[in-house]
């Protein structure tokens, strides 16, 4: 506050404006904090920012399908755009022999990327089939002591602290239903007495 | 120097560097264009120029020059371009192209110097190693089955003769398998240099066709009500191209009569592999039957027995005989009389393994009206693998070609027959019928005259 005074004064002694207007440009508002560097431009009026502000013209309605005109901002959507996943690449334009070469590169590409998945598919099947046959052995052995056949199965199949301690898969926690709640969430519900 | 020369010396340079042979290494270094340069570049293109009065000694050195400097791969002088251009062979691809092929020292495609590249080369050269064993493997397979006794396996001759298939298709899915990767390959087919008798290039020539030409020709096939007016159910499995007089017809498009005068080509390419006979019948769909208010069909012409494999493509229907095979029925010009619906000419190719008795099929069909393409298929045991189409109607020309070649009716029209209306006259009614009497002769000027 004490800068932007300091530097108002002065260019108010320069121009000599009346008091009427002087009391006008230099409003006692909290928002003049916010601009530690006086800027000699014109200030908005407004603090709120540009794109959100209210089109006299048009009214508040279209206002998503009004051209942007601030070229700074265009050019930024442009570079932002790039990144976006909507955005598609211009297509690769080559002579032969680079196509060939392009090519070659992408098939090999795409043999690495497949034998990858096949390897990684195998190694996935190989330890579901590890896990299905000791399942498998756990159910035909009995014992321990004199427990029956199939006592260690069950048992491995126990789901005990799978769903966190002491807890519930959260299907359990409401009643399954074909179709979805006439009111989705209670919102004014309210714990009726404290536990 | 030429501006494309300039411009294409920097990579030229980088693609000469490990074979360079330059009186000034230092130039390799320097970016700009320097005036020594272009000197030596000069002497270089020139050096082989001969003295002016040239010694009978070195004639044949001096034409060896000429004749490289016309080479349209790598010429960029202008006399030696008109020359070109003027004997039809015009030169290939940009000026600076032409430079860069003829300074650049020759590399094969697979060493070129690009690290990517190579690496993938390894990989896709592992592949096809692998691809190979497997190939081994399944020939050894494929020998041990043919050898099997078929009493020891359950399914007897049967199982057997459908175990050796399956291993066949597995091995020809293998032999695509191991070269699809090739960029080579796909350079000599895109060439159209592709030899049809490898699995590959038989492969990518069938995907080529399936893309466009292939649904093209079912589309005819449906929207022409081929199927069922002629077969009860087709799907083509060979490449029928059809030519008029040595241009390309589009499948379905309506042709001059006089243009269909002589017999086509077609260019039938197969895609699987073995020796098998064709058989080419060309069928008018839409012959006017007066007594019947129906329509007939009429044999154009049928040749059979022509042997065919996948490297052969050409079938000019006038040279039948030359190719091999038997014409039963020779070539009648489609015609189609004044006022009678476009015809469907309709050209079939039947694959049979068995020669058939062209006699057999004249005494069947020559007459040509009526001819059946289903009996066709059933007396030759052949099946259709190919189709292409094309229509006629009366035009200027018809006429006379049915003159030329004693058809008779030219003079026939066909016309719609009228129908009385089975309601009553009624009288004309309005404003204008009205105004007709001589009541209103004033009005004559406004009143149209009704007849």
């Amino acid at each position: 506050m004490a800068s932007t005074f300091s530097l108002r004064a002065p260019l108010q002694r320069l121009f000599q404006t009346p008091a009427s207007i002087r009391s006008i440009l230099t409003p006692p508002s909290p928002f003049a904090t916010t601009t530690p560097a006086p800027r000699l431009a014109a200030a908005p009026f407004s603090t709120s920012p540009a794109p959100s502000a209210r089109n006299p013209q048009r009214g508040g309605k279209n206002r998503s399908k009004q051209p942007q005109t601030d070229p700074k901002i265009i050019s930024m959507k442009k570079h932002l755009s790039l990144l976006s996943p909507r955005h598609i690449p211009p297509p690769l334009r080559m002579a032969r022999n680079r196509h060939l070469r392009h090519w070659t590169v992408h098939r090999a590409w795409q043999l690495f990327r497949r034998g990858q998945r096949e390897a990684r598919d195998r190694e996935l099947m190989r330890m579901h089939q590890g896990m299905y046959l000791a399942c498998e052995e756990l159910r035909q052995t009995e014992g321990p002591g004199t427990r029956e056949e199939g006592y260690l199965y069950r048992v491995a199949m126990e789901k005990k602290g799978v769903y966190g301690h002491n807890g519930v898969p959260i299907e359990y926690a409401r009643m399954q239903t074909e179709t979805p709640a006439r009111e989705a969430w209670n919102h004014g519900w309210k714990r009726t007495s404290a536990p | 120097m030429s501006r494309c020369q300039q411009v294409g010396r920097p990579i030229l340079r980088s693609l000469q560097q490990g074979v360079s042979s330059r009186p000034c290494s230092a130039a390799l270094f320097s970016t700009t264009t320097s005036r020594k340069e272009d000197v030596v570049a000069d002497t270089s293109a020139s050096a082989s120029e001969p003295p002016p009065p040239p010694p009978p000694s070195s004639k044949p050195i001096d034409e060896e020059w000429r004749q490289r400097r016309l080479d349209p791969n790598t010429t960029t002088l202008r006399w030696a371009e008109k020359k070109l251009i003027k004997a039809g062979t015009p030169p290939i691809g940009s000026r600076r192209r032409r430079v860069a092929i003829r300074t650049s020292a020759d590399i094969p495609f697979e060493q070129l110097p690009y690290q990517a590249f190579q690496e993938a080369r390894k990989i896709l050269q592992d592949d096809r190693q692998e691809k190979l064993d497997k190939i081994v493997a399944a020939t050894a397979r494929l020998r041990f089955i043919e050898q099997t006794d078929p009493k020891t396996l359950q399914g007897g001759e049967a199982m057997k003769a459908r175990r050796i298939d399956s291993a066949r298709k597995y091995l020809d899915e293998l032999k695509i398998q191991a070269d699809i990767n090739d960029p080579q390959v796909k350079r000599r087919f895109e060439d159209g240099l592709g030899d049809m008798s490898k699995p590959i290039y038989r492969h990518l020539a069938d995907r080529r066709w399936r893309e466009m030409e292939r649904k093209i020709i079912v589309q005819r096939i449906n929207q022409f009500f081929i199927v069922p007016d002629l077969l009860p159910k087709f799907e083509p499995t060979a490449d029928v191209k059809l030519f008029f007089r040595g241009e390309k017809v589009a499948p379905g498009e309506i042709m001059d009569s006089r243009i269909t005068e002589v017999p086509p080509s077609l260019r039938v390419q197969v895609f699987d592999k073995g020796e098998r006979l064709l058989s080419v019948a060309v069928v008018d769909a839409d012959v006017p039957n007066t007594e019947n208010d129906s329509f007939d069909r009429r044999c154009h012409f049928l040749a059979a027995n022509i042997p065919w494999d996948p490297t052969k493509s050409s079938l000019p229907l006038s040279r039948v005989a030359a190719a091999g095979g038997d014409v039963a029925v020779p070539w009648l010009p489609p015609f189609s009389q004044k006022g009678s619906p476009y015809h469907r000419l309709a050209i079939f190719v039947f694959e049979h393994k068995d020669r058939v008795d062209p006699e057999h099929l004249k005494k069947l069909y020559g007459a040509r009206d009526g001819f059946a393409v289903q009996s066709f298929r059933n007396a030759t045991h052949s099946s259709p693998v190919g189709f292409n189409m094309f229509r006629s109607v009366w035009d200027e020309g018809t006429a006379a070609l049915m003159e030329r070649h004693n058809i008779p009716g030219a003079e026939i029209e066909f016309k719609r027959e009228k129908y009385e209306s089975l309601k009553p006259h009624r009288k004309a009614r309005g404003w204008e019928a009205k105004r007709q009497g001589p009541k209103y002769k004033f009005l004559e000027k406004y009143v149209k005259r009704l007849a």
